[in-house]
């Protein structure tokens, strides 16, 4: 059991990394589970004793395109696990948040899937460059657009923007979730606990590692109960 | 006429299409859904044996339509299958009353064993 605040927050990120690696490797298990029935389809058609129509060409062309898709499916997959295993290589390097929100959103995909959220993304039109420790920027952005998730009912939108404001780049998460804003303020200004129930410190813990990537969050109520959660990030200054 | 009906219920539609056909290939008369809450409409209109239920899908989850299926169909015999690489969901869905359970990709034979002996414990109650 973590004790400290500290402790907690570690746990918090190895369990995001646990999250992000089943998720992917079930996805990969899937794709093999279609090539694995694909090639045992392809096996007994082969093997059916069906003079008439023997061999069917057209089953068996479909079944080779439909192989060829989940391979180039599994290959998408292992790139996104090998890219989210070297954002742990270094703790600040110069990075494109545009990139990383584009990541980010990719893998909160599947966890927007199964519950039937629309997860959308709107990234600025120019390059937002930051430098940022890659892992935590990773799990302080999916932390928000998961809490955004979770709270959405179904079929409802979570939208995912970037932007540069002035001095600062943003990236806001919209949702129009079962959680009002104010709510969302109190539980992320509140001290982070390794003793309450689990997860309800999560909030605080993603504030606070906010805060070390130098980070603020805003809260807004917009119209209609849509909640917005912005995080602004300071721009490096130009080198002159 | 066919042993025994077996419903397949996956939200990968090729996969669900490709085992659907070599099923019926052996002889096993398939139908197939493509999330929960369209299995249990399928399971209002026709009785089958043996379910074969992947336990990740949009939705309703696998073991959230295995508690209704058997609450309301008792008779139907649970094959759940997962994508994890361990077995604790296999393990929880038995707890919940799966007849068995497999790991995807799964071994055709292993299946076709599962389900007869699915079908089996159906027949003779």
């Amino acid at each position: 059991m973590p004790e400290t605040v500290e402790e907690l927050s570690r746990v918090k990120e190895i369990g995001f990394m646990g999250k992000v690696a089943a998720s992917l490797s079930h996805e990969i298990k899937n794709t093999l589970a279609i090539i694995n029935e694909s090639v045992g389809l392809m096996g007994d058609l082969l093997q059916k004793d069906t003079p008439d129509d023997w061999p069917p060409y057209a089953r068996l062309n479909d079944l080779m395109a439909s192989i060829e898709e989940q391979v180039q499916r599994s290959a998408d997959i292992v790139k996104r696990l090998n890219q989210f295993a070297h954002s742990m290589d270094k703790s600040l390097v110069d990075l494109d948040l545009n990139e990383t929100v584009s990541q980010t959103v990719i893998l909160a995909q599947r966890f927007a899937t199964l519950r039937r959220v629309n997860l959308k993304k709107q990234l600025d039109s120019q390059p937002l460059p930051l430098q940022s420790d890659p892992f935590r920027l990773l799990y302080v952005i999916f932390g928000f657009i998961e809490r955004a998730i979770n709270d959405s009912p179904r079929e409802a939108e979570v939208r995912v923007q970037t932007k540069r404001s002035g001095e600062m780049l943003q990236v806001t998460v919209t949702d129009r979730g079962t959680v009002e804003a104010d709510d969302i303020r109190e539980l992320l200004s509140a001290s982070p606990s390794a003793e309450g129930e689990q997860g309800e410190s999560d909030l605080a813990l993603l504030a606070r590692t906010t805060e070390t990537l130098s980070g603020t969050i805003g809260v807004e109520q917009g119209d209609g109960g849509l909640n917005k959660v912005i995080l602004s990030f300071p721009a490096p200054m130009p080198v002159v | 006429m066919a042993e025994y009906r077996v419903l397949l219920v996956d939200d990968e539609e090729e996969f669900v299409s490709a085992l659907s056909e070599r099923l019926t290939l052996r002889g096993i008369e398939v139908e197939s859904a493509l999330n929960g809450e369209e299995a249990l409409a399928r399971l209002v209109d026709k009785e089958f044996e043996v379910v074969i239920l992947d336990v990740m899908m949009p939705g309703l989850s696998g073991l959230e339509v295995l508690r209704q299926i058997r609450s309301s169909h008792p008779n139907t015999q649970v094959i759940l299958l997962t994508g994890h690489g361990s077995t604790r969901e296999g393990i929880e869905g038995m707890r919940l009353g799966a007849f068995d359970y497999l790991i995807k990709p799964v071994d055709l034979e292993e299946m076709l064993a599962k389900m007869k002996e699915a079908a089996k414990t159906v027949r003779t109650g």
